[in-house]
């Protein structure tokens, strides 16, 4: 299974790649929405995207609402992975068509959680 | 006027505590409250603004070796492994943005948070006001956290 890790920070992309990678994805990175968009337009494929809200150039949500606005796109799973805690922005990100949220910090078994409450747990690590 | 009421000393503290045992040491442990703060000898800061009703800065201080040691363990690179400019900026900005965002998360009208900064000196703040410090040793290095309304 393929992931799209979205964060402006590097260190960032790596801590989530690294822990995609352990469950047994391969990643690869985009630094802003715009990064990711240029991606999945050059035909590359991804059952799953990290998404950061609070990044230059395309925030995380607008990066959402680009993604859903097209048909071909529509098998992207995508995981808000932000600091943005409040009730409200979580609603906003569901309703524009994200499929789960997840708070900074986290730790590598909230991640997994979440990937096993979507079905996107990569068969040979669930054995 | 609204202004940034003091956060309990004990929920920043166990913010910083839940940031780093998640996303730098991968354990808890490692970051331990002290009873004042520490001199640095060569700060460095990271930083974000919350805006709301009211605004503020969550600021975070330590020593550039110390900042240098953090991104080493957030980057999961070797502790001989020279840390460039770029990687120290990004990871110290990090924490600071996630010890922010959730400081953000505390606030009782929410609002929007900067991209991180880091730098030093820490340009001027004028008129701002301390409203919060917290002094903590990660291990043994001390770093503090100051919350400011701006």
């Amino acid at each position: 299974m393929r992931a799209l890790v979205i964060d402006d920070s590097r260190a960032m992309r790596r801590i989530v790649s690294r822990i995609l990678a352990e469950i047994g994805y391969e990643t690869a990175e985009a630094a802003d929405g715009r990064q990711a968009l240029d991606l999945l337009e050059a035909g590359e494929r991804f059952d799953l995207a990290c998404i950061d809200w609070n990044m230059p150039v395309m925030n995380g949500l607008e990066l959402v609402v680009a993604v859903r606005a097209r048909r071909e796109w529509r098998d992207l799973t995508m995981m808000m992975v932000t600091t943005e805690s409040e009730h409200g922005q979580i609603v906003r990100a569901l309703a524009a068509g994200a499929h789960e949220y997840l708070i900074k910090p986290f730790t590598p078994d909230a991640i997994r959680d979440k990937l096993e409450l979507l079905g996107l747990v990569p068969q040979e690590e669930m054995a | 006027m609204s202004t940034l009421a003091p956060f309990m000393t004990a929920q920043i503290e166990a913010i910083a505590e839940e940031v780093f045992a998640a996303m730098v040491d991968g354990e808890p442990g490692h970051l331990v409250p002290l009873p004042a703060p520490a001199e640095l000898t060569d700060p460095l800061y990271a930083w974000v603004d919350m805006h709301a009703d009211v605004s503020g800065r969550a600021l975070i201080a330590t020593d550039v070796t110390t900042a240098h040691a953090l991104a080493r363990a957030l980057l999961g690179m070797p502790d001989d492994e020279p840390v460039g400019e770029a990687d120290l900026v990004d990871a110290f900005g990090e924490v600071a943005n996630v010890v922010g965002g959730n400081l953000k998360a505390l606030l009782p009208v929410q609002g929007t948070l900067t991209l991180p900064r880091v730098g030093r000196p820490v340009p001027a703040l004028a008129g701002a006001t301390k409203v919060d410090e917290v002094a903590l040793s990660w291990r043994g290095l001390p770093l503090d956290i100051t919350v400011w309304q701006i």
